[in-house]
């Protein structure tokens, strides 16, 4: 759409409601501005930058493996993910083969992740929806992939479990971790079962949720929305399907149709036990031999680019690297091409709906926060 | 045991605050109170998010430039007796953010929290054990009752 046959925003906008940037309802720092016309939202607006650290900058110049290690400290949630990738981007541009049990412990912490960024969301969004119960029981279930990652990364949250050229020693995985990770995808399996069941007969949860802030196909691929919430709406994109580490594994694409609230959460509670057999069959076939190959050399190359499947969407790094040093680093996180799904969901419902519907597309803030400026399509 | 801190000890109120963390330990805080399996309402501590309401204000992250100036409008409007609790690395010395260029000066980063607000207990950890917010909470207790 060029300059001039943009629509004129209307003049005068009856009641602005404005929240933020540290407000109740959201946890993460971020300000909404909701324009409302009879209580029912017309337009929204996100903007983000309150939490700006500038870690692309700070990267500049860093040996590899400590840039590698800062990744990590992205995000929070999918803390593992941020150094999946960047170790990827440096093995690519270095043309290592990193050994087959090193990528399969990968893929066990990059499910497990999943797992619990799911949990998280359907936590919070069941928390928004005002069912605490719901919430807390998924808290509860949680807990369990919390303590398998701590297991095997020695911490709750930030694991630093990849290095170039495998993984680390102290994360890999004997007899006694698979049992304990077989036992915990057990109750994990029967507890999201029983939570879907619950979750879809509640009549209280369907009215609450059911045609409230859809995003249509159309919308979701002039947006470039990624990730679940894309899947929601019934494109089946999955990056996972094209990954050459997931390529010995067998799983199903999850996708809904309505695109609303009720499909977004029921699709990442379908999700979880796709990824519970991603993990079992990790630790069934797990390959013997060592975890950790360092007969890598350090030469310059330009700039190298990897994509990932992150629990949110399409997770993007690049760099080059200069003398063992990065340059020029940019990463790009799925949160990022979502914000404009979360302003289009809150349009034509009403403002009380309004953060659920921001919250359905799992917004992580705190990672997105590297851009000047979101540019509205 | 005179009224006063006896009603105290069983109504403290933990606010919450976001400076610019990478979320871990937000959710981690969240996570000690929303979880059955810490659940730290047990023991009287709630989660709120309404400053005046507030006796525990915790604060995450290394504090961003822009963030500076609501924490401390925040910290002013809690009404005394009042604590301050620092949660995780980037809120006891700036974390990974601050530090990681060495002596170099970061333009972005106006933390750690003690330079903007005083600080009671200091939570080591990155990030935070639910089980340490737990003990730093209880470690500003006796501000809280003592004071008239």
């Amino acid at each position: 759409m060029t300059e001039e046959n943009k629509p004129v925003k209307q003049e005068v906008i009856e009641t602005e409601v404005a929240m933020g940037t540290v407000h109740p309802a959201a946890l993460e720092p971020y300000r909404v501005r909701l324009f409302v016309e009879d209580e029912i939202v017309m337009d929204a607006e996100i903007t983000i930058g309150v939490n700006h650290r500038g870690i692309e900058r700070i990267m500049e110049g860093l040996p590899v493996e400590k840039a590698n290690a800062l990744t990590e400290k992205v995000c929070g949630i999918c803390s593992n993910a941020h150094i999946w990738n960047s170790v990827l981007t440096a093995e690519k541009g270095l043309g290592i083969e990193v050994p087959e049990r090193s990528n399969y412990i990968r893929i066990i912490m990059g499910e497990l992740e999943r797992l619990h960024s799911h949990f998280l969301f359907l936590g919070h969004g069941n928390e928004v929806l005002g069912h605490e119960t719901f919430s807390m029981r998924v808290f509860y279930l949680r807990e369990t992939v919390m303590e398998l990652l701590r297991m095997i990364g020695g911490n709750r949250v930030q694991y630093g479990a990849s290095i170039i050229g495998g993984v680390r020693p102290r994360c890999e995985i004997d007899e006694m971790r698979t049992q304990k990770i077989l036992e915990g995808m057990d109750t994990l399996e029967k507890g999201i079962l029983d939570f879907a069941d619950r979750f879809v007969l509640d009549p209280m949860v369907k009215s609450r949720t059911e045609g409230i802030g859809v995003i249509t196909q159309k919308q979701a691929k002039e947006l470039e929305v990624t990730g679940p919430t894309l899947r929601a709406t019934g494109i089946a994109q999955d990056l996972r399907v094209t990954m050459k580490e997931y390529e010995d594994f067998d799983f199903d694409i999850i996708t809904m149709d309505d695109g609303d609230v009720r499909s977004n959460l029921l699709m990442r509670a379908l999700e979880i036990p796709e990824s519970i057999k991603i993990i079992r069959q990790a630790v069934k076939n797990l390959p013997k031999g060592p975890i950790l190959d360092r007969s890598w050399e350090m030469f310059d190359c330009d700039s190298i680019k990897s994509y990932i499947e992150v629990p949110r969407g399409t997770l993007y790094h690049s760099y080059a690297i200069e003398e063992g040093r990065v340059r020029g680093s940019i990463i790009r996180t799925p949160s990022m091409s979502n914000i404009g799904a979360m302003q289009t969901a809150c349009i034509g419902d009403h403002v009380t709906d309004a953060q659920l519907c921001i919250v359905q597309c799992d917004p992580c803030f705190t990672c997105t926060d590297r851009a000047i400026k979101v540019i509205k399509i | 045991m005179s009224l006063k801190p006896f009603s105290r000890a069983r109504a403290v109120h933990l606010m919450l605050v976001y400076t610019g963390g990478c979320n871990g330990c937000d959710i981690e805080i969240v996570n000690c109170v929303l979880s059955p399996k810490f659940d730290i309402e047990q023991y009287k501590v709630f989660l709120t998010w309404n400053p005046r309401e507030a006796d525990v204000l915790v604060v995450t992250g290394p504090v961003t430039k822009l963030n500076e100036k609501p924490l401390k409008e925040i910290y002013e409007s809690i009404p005394n007796p009042k604590a301050v609790i620092a949660a995780g690395s980037c809120a006891l010395m700036g974390g990974v953010y601050k530090n990681i260029h060495g002596d170099i000066p970061s333009e972005e980063i106006m933390g750690p929290v003690e330079n903007i607000i005083p600080v009671d207990a200091k939570v080591p950890g990155c990030a935070v054990r639910p089980e340490d917010i737990l003990s730093g909470v209880v470690a500003t207790l006796p501000k809280l009752l003592e004071a008239d």
